[in-house]
């Protein structure tokens, strides 16, 4: 027997499968470790040529072994087998191959390879458009990664705050003793590690001087926090870092309902312990299972007990393999041979050959494991049968944080390596970041087809050499055009080799040749994630009207709004939306209705230079206003157009209530701010939000008036009037104020007395045949009314001419937006214009384009379809190019994308009571 | 074992905003002849047995009982406006609150950073909230009513997540 | 994410803030047309500080003028304006 293994000693408690099949696993074993344990070689399928991968690693930069971990809606694909640690049950699928992974039909790719090289998409896919997508479906379902879950996920995301003096990333010698030494300052400090131990290096290469378990105990004792299987993914402005943390491995089912955390953290300084990864060495075959990375194989062996191979060939440019190979002795194996590519080395261990100006050229493999390694040795060619080769192209420091925060890189020769350098943020590298072992460059020996560099993209020297052919120099341009580095491992085995070559071909230095952008997150993150507790509901906090409850009783159709729901309609008996909805329009017009407003903006503007503050926000004249009266008005953008609308009152002497659109509610609080505190800080006023402490309640219909008569006990304000009241025991503000077009008021009252207000305007208005009414009918009715709406015909390309409010702005000026309305174009007579529609035919198609004939350009677009609602009849609102002059001129609406069509005639755009006569009593 | 870390609901009191416009070392002086007390300065708070005031901002206190003895104080220098309706009060108390007050949010919540008698104005979760530090074992939160049941919900389901 | 240091509440996050226009865009209400659009839309856009407008809408809701490095994003100062800054 060959292969990897691992020798039994009962420990093999944890029951998992992969592939459907059950294996066993040791506590501590990461995935990758208790395959290789089972004698499991072959995990992955690469993702273009379907090649047969297996473990390269023991990190999180591991590119061959990609599995997906989980079932249902906890699926997550594309997970590192070298970055999950197994638990009880865990369910583990290869990806990318079918039927199964070790009979691939697809692998007939490889056959093809030289057909699927460097720049493949571009020079396939010319030719018509159907062929592509011929392709395309093939291609896609051929070329991938694992599947995404259909599923919803059941688990929960954390999302959270820290704050600490010092946060150390890496929890190797050099992390451990920062963190330490900072704790025991007295610093508040952090210190991040993504495996699931502290460690780092010393979990590989043990230092009896060094117990990182004590130390992680000191640090937490002295107060600092120390998260495992964490990984510090983002370095952002001001020593802003993003920090993914597993609560649970991926797959498992959480204790508490949630799988991850991300932290926000805003550190004091930063301190990188962040190490090294390995190079790997390019040689025909090298991505074949049972190529591995020396210091994974070392890893492998001492921390997890398992024998990736028993014949081993070692081949490296540096020292360290040669504590591989020693190790590998000491646990049983045989190296048959270590191949150094310089002239001499170290002192190898008893009984290893080693053979100097060796590299290897290529291999050859079984399922599980290799065959046979062929190294050049001097001049000539030399096979060993083997089942492993551990591999170490030298070591590139990590150094993708200290990028992600602006720092700069420095290139030692000897190492072939970027140290990190200086920085702009409070941050530095320590440990063997700073001072990767020397690895002088080898030239790959072996074809170059089959030396892979990113093994995740299927990336060859070959590809590198044809992209510098084909006249690729800059390194941006080879990356995009051999998609290398691209993966989901971002090249962290890959780059360099892949950057030696280029700067090879170029004849230049490799820090000549010039990097690629480091870019977060370091290591792939789960959309759920970011998405956090937003995953459950959209995105946002959904904001509930105080009287929820009671419109909830009614069971009303829900209308999205922002952030708000507000009834839409109230159906009874079976209705549909637009029954429901001309029902309650039609009470409104011939008895009356109620209908929650809570959600307007309201801001109370008190002081002595309230109006002064006000006649600079509102177009209208505010400060002649009598106590107890109010008006219509809107507010207009420095440039002229109109942003919001909405009504102004006088309270008291001193006192007012602006009202304004529930869209822009929060877009007016801000701008109030402004232009009360930022250009008018000498003012003496106080502006209030108070858009959730009143409910609102309008009443509207012929008998509102009465209605609210017998409820408040007094004589209502006359239209456009105010008065404070009782109702219900509760005090409130009766605004005179109508949107339907009919007599109507609004009664705000302080929220949390909001209901019994509520109960008691019910109760009433449906004593006199009236019900509550939803934003479906409020639509119906001020369509018909001809009222604007802001986000509707208020667009934010509408001036007040162009709506018809031009004689209701300020004589005075002193406005916002006062100067732009000068502007020469806005006085164009071409302009859109707010017009109405009347019907010739069908119903008109809201959003459609006003044409006079078919094939001409819009000169307009409908904002707003209704129909009459008494009489019958389809209307709209819509915006019409010089349309003030154009009333009475036919037109046709086209609807293109409904394929719908309607004539039309245009009118004025109130086509119910325009003259208002039903405001008066 | 320590009790768990509890969100109750307090029942609604009158809040009102307190705002300085001119004359501001007067107004204090007046206020705190009315009160017994001096206003608070930024970040913090003061009481008598009838009223707090907390301030969150540089002009503005948040008067949280009965103001009526205040209405005489302002005289054209400031105003009080009604908010109550519009707010609901939590109190996080336990042995976890600072902890789960760092859930969705962006503010230090420790004791260092954020002592007893301390307020605070800040964003949890997209909401923004006002934070006072009744003692180190309790924080009331002042949440937008619209927002008050969502955010309710959010923290109910951290809970367990304290301590993991 | 920024680290605003509010002259009221001191270092806050980014979050916390929103943006609203830089200083020289700021538009006069007495300004005539040709002065109003001038400021809005023919700013200096340097590469390197500029003063900017900013409001710490979900703290202490004040106002205040950030000297920030549009490069390197390095705030240089943070200065406290609106009716408090008068008192």
């Amino acid at each position: 027997m060959s292969g990897p293994a691992r020798a039994p000693s009962g420990e093999e408690t944890i029951p998992f499968t992969f592939d459907g099949t059950t294996y066993h696993a040791r506590p501590g074993d990461t995935l990758a470790a208790a395959l290789l344990a089972n004698g499991v070689g072959l995990v992955a399928r690469s993702f273009k040529y379907h090649r047969p991968r297996g473990i390269m690693s023991a990190g999180i930069e591991e590119p061959n072994a990609l599995v997906t971990v989980g079932k249902g809606g906890r699926t997550e694909p594309n997970t590192r087998a070298t970055d999950v640690f197994v638990y009880p049950g865990m369910v583990a699928m290869s990806q990318n191959r079918w039927p199964s992974l070790s009979f691939d039909i697809a692998s007939i790719f490889g056959l093809a390879a030289p057909a699927l090289g460097a720049g493949f998409y571009y020079k396939t896919f010319f030719g018509p458009a159907k062929h592509w997508m011929l392709y395309e479906g093939f291609i896609r379902r051929a070329a991938g990664l694992g599947n995404a879950p259909t599923e919803p996920d059941p688990d929960n995301f954390s999302q959270r705050a820290g704050f600490c003096d010092v946060l150390v990333v890496g929890s190797g010698p050099a992390g451990l003793k920062a963190a330490l030494e900072a704790a025991e300052a007295g610093k508040r400090v952090m210190l991040v590690e993504q495996d699931a131990v502290p460690g780092g290096s010393l979990l590989r290469d043990p230092d009896p001087a060094i117990d990182p378990a004590a130390m992680v105990e000191r640090i937490k004792a002295l107060g600092g926090e120390v998260l495992l299987r964490t990984t510090a993914s983002g370095y952002w402005d001001h020593n802003f870092l993003t920090l993914t943390q597993r609560l649970v491995e991926p797959g498992a089912v959480p204790p508490h309902g949630f799988a991850q955390r991300l932290w926000h953290v805003r550190a004091g300084r930063v301190v990188l312990a962040t190490g090294l990864i390995e190079r790997p060495v390019p040689f025909a075959n090298n991505d074949h299972p049972g190529v591995m990375l020396s210091q994974a194989v070392r890893s492998y062996v001492r921390r997890w007990g398992v024998l990736p191979g028993k014949r081993v060939v070692v081949a490296t440019n540096n020292d360290d393999a040669y504590l591989t190979a020693q190790a590998l002795v000491e646990a049983g194996a045989e190296v048959v041979a270590l191949l150094d590519a310089r002239a001499s080395g170290p002192a190898a261990p008893a009984g290893v050959s080693v053979h100097y100006d060796a590299r290897p050229s290529s291999v050859t493999g079984r399922k599980h494991a290799l065959r046979n390694v062929t190294a050049v040795i001097g001049g000539s060619e030399q096979s060993f049968e083997a089942d492993l080769i551990a591999v170490s192209g030298g070591f590139v420091p990590v150094s993708h944080l200290h990028m992600q925060a602006g720092g700069k890189l420095v290139w030692n020769e000897e190492a072939q390596a970027f140290i990190p350098g200086e920085t702009p943020q409070m941050c530095e590298t320590i440990g063997s970041a700073l001072s990767p072992p020397p690895a002088p460059a080898v030239a790959p020996a072996g074809k170059a087809k089959k030396s892979f560099v990113d093994f995740q993209n299927d990336v060859s020297l070959a590809d590198i050499d044809l992209a510098w052919q084909e006249g690729y120099r800059s390194v941006e341009h080879l990356k995009r055009y051999t998609t290398l580095g691209m993966a989901t491992d971002q090249g962290k085995t890959s780059n360099m080799v892949a950057l030696s070559r280029l700067a090879e071909k170029q004849g230049v230095t490799v820090p000549q040749a010039g990097l690629t952008t480091f870019r977060p997150p370091f290591t792939p993150v789960t959309m759920g994630l970011l998405a956090g507790a937003g995953a459950r509901n959209a995105g946002a906090h959904v904001r509930r009207i105080p009287l929820h409850v009671l419109h909830k009783a009614h069971d009303p159709i829900w209308q999205p709004l922002g952030y708000w729901f507000r009834p839409r309609a109230y159906p009874v008996d079976g209705e549909s939306l637009a029954q429901a909805a001309l029902r309650e329009a039609r009470t409104v017009r011939t008895v009356a209705g109620l209908s929650d407003v809570s959600t307007l903006g309201k801001f109370e503007v008190s002081g002595p230079d309230a109006a002064a503050l006000l006649e600079l926000v509102c177009a209208t004249t505010v400060g002649k206003l009598a106590v107890g009266r109010g008006r219509y008005t809107f507010m207009l953008r420095e440039d002229g157009f109109v942003s919001d609308d909405g009504t102004v009152w006088r309270l008291a002497e001193n006192r007012y209530l602006l009202t304004s659109s529930t869209g822009g509610a929060d877009r007016m609080a801000h701008h109030i701010s402004y232009v009360r505190n930022s250009l008018r800080p000498d003012l003496k006023c106080s502006v209030v939000n108070v858009q959730e402490h009143y409910a609102g309640i309008a009443l509207a219909g012929p008998r509102a008036r009465s209605i609210l008569s017998a409820l408040i006990g007094a004589e209502p304000p006359r239209h456009m009037g105010y008065v404070p009241g009782v109702l219900a025991g509760v005090p409130v503000h009766v605004l005179a104020a109508s949107y339907s077009g009919e007599r109507a008021f609004e009664i705000h009252v302080e929220a949390s007395h909001a209901a019994a207000v509520w109960k008691a305007i019910e109760a009433a208005t449906r004593a006199e045949g009236g019900a509550p009414y939803g934003l479906e009918a409020m639509e119906l009715l001020r369509i018909e009314k001809g009222h604007v709406v802001v986000g509707g015909e208020v667009d934010g390309r509408s001036t007040p001419q162009d709506l018809g409010l031009g004689g209701m702005l300020n004589k005075a000026g002193g406005f916002i937006g006062a100067a732009g309305l000068t502007r020469p174009a806005l006085a164009l007579p071409d302009r859109n214009n707010l017009v109405g529609l009347v019907s010739l035919d069908g119903p008109i198609p809201e959003g459609g384009m006003l044409i006079q004939r078919a094939g001409q350009s819009p000169q307009g677009h409908v904002t707003a379809a209704a129909r009459r609602i008494l009489e019958g009849g389809a209307i709209a609102l819509a915006l019409l190019e010089g349309g003030h002059k154009r009333h009475g001129e036919e037109m046709i609406v086209s609807s293109p994308t409904r394929g719908e069509k309607a004539r039309v005639r245009v009118t004025s755009p109130h086509f119910y009571d325009p003259a208002g006569e039903r405001y008066r009593d | 074992m320590t009790d768990p870390t509890s969100i109750t609901v307090i029942p609604a009191a009158p809040l009102h905003a307190l705002e300085i416009w001119a004359n501001p070392q007067a107004v204090a002086t007046r206020v705190q002849k009315a009160l017994g007390f001096a206003l608070p300065v930024m970040g913090r708070s003061a009481a008598n047995g009838a009223i707090t005031l907390m301030r969150f901002e540089p002009n503005v206190w948040l008067a949280e009982g009965d103001v009526s003895v205040l209405a005489d104080t302002l005289g054209d220098d400031g105003a009080l406006t009604g908010i109550g309706g519009g707010v609901v009060r939590f109190r996080i108390a336990g042995p976890g609150w600072r902890e789960l007050l760092l859930e969705g949010g962006v503010f230090d919540t420790s004791a260092a950073a954020l002592p007893a008698g301390a307020t605070a104005a800040t964003v949890i979760d997209h909401v923004g909230v006002r934070l006072h530090v009744e003692s180190d074992d309790a924080c009331v939160v002042y949440v937008p009513s619209s927002y008050a049941q969502s955010l309710h919900h959010f923290w109910d389901a951290a809970l367990p997540l304290l301590g993991a | 994410m920024y680290q605003i240091t509010c002259p009221h509440c001191g270092p806050r996050a980014q979050t916390e803030f929103t943006y609203e226009r830089t200083t020289d865009s700021v538009v006069d209400p007495a300004a005539d047309a040709h002065t109003a659009m001038q400021a809005l839309y023919t700013r200096a856009n340097p590469m390197g500080l500029d003063e900017e407008i900013w409001r710490h809408t979900y703290g202490c809701r004040a106002w205040m003028v950030l000297t920030r490095h549009r490069v390197t994003h390095v705030i240089e100062a943070v200065k406290a304006i609106g009716p408090e800054a008068l008192a």
